[in-house]
């Protein structure tokens, strides 16, 4: 009888109501703050005057600069121990009380005098101060192979085009809180965070604690999408100094506007690119220059041109990013950092270019198939994108869709578009602890977290199916410090760097469960050599003869006490292979073009991102990876209002995410892809679907009404208004 | 009204008679979650405009953030703590779990309150669910899946 699929750890906890976020945990005698908002986007913080908030009921304190002097400087307490005004709505003081409402009203009655200074509130307000900072993610700025300007003075044909893409929030559905408490010089904390350790090594730091005396706790996330790291710290913080100073327990959660400001966003871009291709199709030159905001108190950039280096095989390729520091919120990574504004532009323009030289788009991506990592000059560790393209036109139907605007359905014209989408591969060091106890029950532990992406059920997988146990015997600890340490979730890393761990751990616990029964008379493996004894069904059993007996009957005598285990991984000293994860994205959408509406109706895309742990998560992780990337493609686009410098709309009325009836079919293929190079043969399938899928809209959009939109999120006006005079194609032979 | 401002309500609370004070700012969703210790209900935006504070008030969904709870004196509040237990879920919380309706699960009591609500509308397609269903978000994207839940125990 076939088990059936394996189902989410926590679903349970999750349907019943019972998994307890960070806001929820219970602490007498809690405190309530709220967060006061600095009254211009850019200058300094003269006085925080809270005469008048200290008479309001049920205040207890307000923590501004110098309360916060005690704090070490750093990055992350720089923007509670300095008053420089950066941005708008940034907090200058945080006000506990006895309860929400008296917190609230504590909140408004403070007074905050600032010297405001001209703010910056836009990137083209100082396209002249754009710098080219070190690195873009975790890769250089800047890249070079061949001579990419001579090759495009040569190129059979070259689309040259702009793109541009907005800012975008993470919106998690829970909002960012802490529940802080402190006992003498000790301090658990409750929190929302993607990195339990990250961030009790930031506390220890600021508060200038062994590390040991601070516990961080995050059991259950309400997602994070990158958002629930170092940029929350600070104000994490400011309710920790209210804890200590009241010495009562600290509740603060971020509202939904704050989300817009405090927790990162995705940058916009603006991305000149030029590639150049021979009339067969094969590219022979690329120019990706990306322009993109990063805050006056911060550095971050994507590496958005990655996909330039590393998604196809091009001899002569040059990339570029640069900064503009404005007077709003720090970018940070967000769901496909990079590969999501980038393929928008590399895949778009590839799609103009396909038409031009009347090559089937597919078959333009095959012929420019990379069969190596050229930008590093290393092979890949494995890379089944050819079968992703095979497969997923197939299950598409793309050798069979209609010719390009022949379709319609009412009111409706439609198209398809493809697109390709990747993600780049890496580890992080992980521990993790595996505990058997007498009656063959397991206890699995690492201090990872789980945002959502199934890493209670990855873990717990790992180790039942190694050991042999049954999933509903496995109990899976994680979100917390006093665990073995693990891996922030971010990069869609856990999965993979907690294997190694966890097959450590369990192999021990093997090894030694083998020559426990060998040597005991009482057992019926006694004799049997200890290699030959494996561990399936709740059995230990020899492979080569009919000898089983129950893992529990052999604890029972062997190990009344239990057995545990610790495993652990480093990173590779040397790395030989590049890794990277793929796939294609097909998408057909309706398009109205009277009314511009723009409807994603099916959407079927293949993966190859090494062996797939769980099938029914993976799947519902590229689901909802893809329907972050029609989010990117069709509907969020914040913006800042240019004389304030305030978020505009910052709600969910005004800023779209998808909703249920937005959404359309999908189809997704698991592509089976051998990885003998990463741990388990385990690849990342978080970020994936977040690319390429973006692309594909806009390049189905083409195929239905002949218009090219080079701009995120794509609005009725970009279907409606003239058709852009750029859209013709710049031919050098 | 007593002097401090406080409102004196009588509810019935997932099936038991309750009386309880609250001040008479407080919404529906502060009372459950922070007063009352029920947390399966969530605060996504406290604007009305999320759907993760959802809760059944007769049995009609309603978000609680938008509701003061001085107005729902004499009540019937069905939160998520009502609906079913580990060892005895509702239909539609093990379809939930079968069918990988939710990720990170912190919209996921709104989306089965909601989902419960409209099953008693009888939808009669899964156009109708995702139009009946769209006030409530999920960032994880479990969108598919949830409908398919709904599907299910709808039998359609
Ligand atoms: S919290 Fe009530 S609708 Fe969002
Ligand atoms: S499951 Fe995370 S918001 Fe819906």
């Amino acid at each position: 009888m076939s088990p059936g699929p394996v189902t989410r750890w926590e679903a349970g906890l999750k349907v019943t109501g019972q998994a307890v976020f960070a806001a929820e945990t219970p602490a007498p005698g809690l405190l309530y703050a709220v967060l006061v908002e600095a009254p211009v986007g850019c200058g300094t913080v003269l006085a925080v005057d809270a005469a008048q908030a200290r008479r309001t009921p049920g205040f207890a304190d307000l923590i501004s600069y110098p309360e916060a002097q005690g704090l070490k400087p750093s990055s992350v307490t720089a923007l509670i121990r300095e008053p420089t005004i950066h941005f708008a709505g940034q907090p200058v003081a945080l006000v506990v009380a006895e309860n929400l409402a008296a917190a609230q009203a504590a909140a408004r009655a403070v007074r905050v005098e600032a010297e405001a200074r001209p703010a910056i509130a836009a990137l083209g307000q100082a396209l002249d101060q754009a710098y080219t900072p070190a690195t873009a993610g975790r890769n250089p700025a800047e890249s070079r192979r061949g001579d990419a300007a001579r090759a495009l003075a040569e190129a059979h044909l070259v689309v040259r085009r702009r793109y541009e893409t907005a800012v975008n929030n993470h919106h998690p559905m829970e909002p960012h809180a802490v529940v802080c408490c402190w006992e003498g010089d000790r301090v658990t904390v409750h929190t929302s965070t993607q990195a339990v350790f990250g961030a009790r090594a930031a506390i220890a730091h600021a508060f200038g604690l062994p590390a040991e005396d601070a516990r961080v706790v995050s059991r259950f996330l309400g997602g994070g999408f990158g958002c629930k790291g170092q940029l929350w710290w600070p104000w994490m913080m400011q309710a920790m100094l209210a804890a200590r100073r009241t010495g009562r327990p600290v509740r603060l959660e971020l509202t939904r506007a704050q989300l817009f400001t405090l927790a990162g966003r995705r940058s916009e871009t603006v991305q000149e690119l030029a590639v150049g291709l021979d009339a067969d199709g094969r590219l022979t030159a690329i120019d990706h220059q990306v322009l993109a905001q990063t805050s006056t108190h911060g550095e971050y950039a994507d590496t958005t041109a990655g996909v330039s280096r590393w998604l196809y095989a091009c001899p002569n390729v040059t990339t570029r990013h640069r900064l503009v520091r404005t007077n709003e919120p720090q970018p940070i990574p967000m769901r496909a950092p990079g590969t999501a504004p980038g393929t928008f532009a590399l895949e778009s323009a590839l799609d103009e270019a396909a038409a031009a030289l009347g090559i089937d788009p597919v078959d333009l991506r095959v012929r420019n198939h990379g069969d190596h990592d050229q930008e590093a000059g290393r092979p890949w560790s494995s890379k089944r994108l050819l079968e992703c393209y095979r497969v997923g036109a197939e299950r598409f139907g793309w050798a069979h869709r209609p010719a390009a605007g022949a379709a319609g359905d009412g009111r409706w014209r439609l198209g398809s578009g493809m697109a390709s989408t990747f993600y780049a591969q890496h580890l992080q060091p992980s521990r993790a602890r595996v505990r058997l106890a007498a009656d063959a029950s397991l206890v699995v532990q690492c201090g990872t977290q789980d945002m959502g992406n199934g890493a209670y059920t990855a873990l717990g997988q790992m180790a039942a199916e190694a050991l042999g146990v049954p999933m509903s015997r496995v109990t899976v600890e994680l979100g917390d410090t006093l665990l073995p340490q693990g891996p922030i979730s971010a990069g869609s890393q856990v999965t993979v760097s907690i294997s190694p761990a966890v097959a450590m751990a369990t192999a021990e616990l093997r090894a030694i469960l083998a020559q426990l029964a060998v040597a005991d008379q009482a057992s019926p493996l006694a004799g049997q050599r200890p290699e030959d004894l494996d561990f399936a069904d709740g059995l230990v059993r020899s492979r080569t003869g009919n000898v089983a007996e129950p893992l529990a009957d052999l604890l029972a005598r062997q190990a009344p006490a239990g057995l545990e285990a610790e495993g652990s991984a480093d990173l590779p000293q040397v790395q030989t292979h590049s890794f990277m994860s793929h796939g294609a994205v097909f998408v057909e959408v309706g398009v109205d073009p009277d009314l511009g509406e723009v409807r994603v109706r099916r959407v079927c895309a293949a993966f190859a991102a090494g062996r797939i742990v769980n099938p029914l998560l993976a799947t519902s992780q590229y689901v909802g990876g893809l329907i972050g990337g029609i989010g990117m493609a069709l509907h969020e686009r914040t913006v800042t209002d240019l004389a304030s410098g305030r978020i505009l709309g910052d709600n969910f009325a005004d800023y779209l995410i998808p909703v249920h009836a937005d959404m359309p079919t999908f189809d997704i293929a698991l592509v089976h892809e051998d990885d003998t190079h990463l741990p388990g043969g385990i690849k990342g399938v978080g970020m994936l679907g977040t690319a390429g899928v973006q692309a594909a809209i806009a390049n189905a959009i083409f195929d239905a009404v002949g218009r090219r939109v080079r701009r995120l999120p794509i609005r009725i006006e970009d279907i409606l208004g003239h058709p852009d005079p750029r859209d013709g194609f710049e031919t050098l032979t | 009204m007593s002097d401090d401002g406080r409102i004196a309500l009588s509810l019935t609370l997932n099936g038991r008679a309750l009386d309880v004070e609250t001040p008479a700012c407080a919404t529906l969703l502060d009372l459950l979650r922070d007063r009352l210790g029920l947390t399966g209900v969530k605060k996504g935006c406290d604007m009305g405009a999320c759907g993760a504070c959802t809760v059944l008030m007769g049995g009609r969904r309603i978000k609680s953030c938008l509701a003061l709870a001085a107005a729902c004196d004499g009540g019937a509040i069905t939160t998520i703590e009502g609906i079913g237990t580990l060892d005895d879920l509702h239909p539609l919380q093990a379809a939930f779990i079968r069918h990988d309706a939710l990720q990170c699960g912190y919209c996921t009591p709104g989306q089965i309150l909601s989902g419960i609500a409209l099953l008693a509308e009888t939808p009669k397609d899964l156009a109708a669910i995702r139009e009946g269903m769209s006030g409530n978000l999920c960032r994880c994207g479990a969108y598919p899946n949830i409908v398919a839940a709904i599907a299910e125990v709808a039998g359609l």
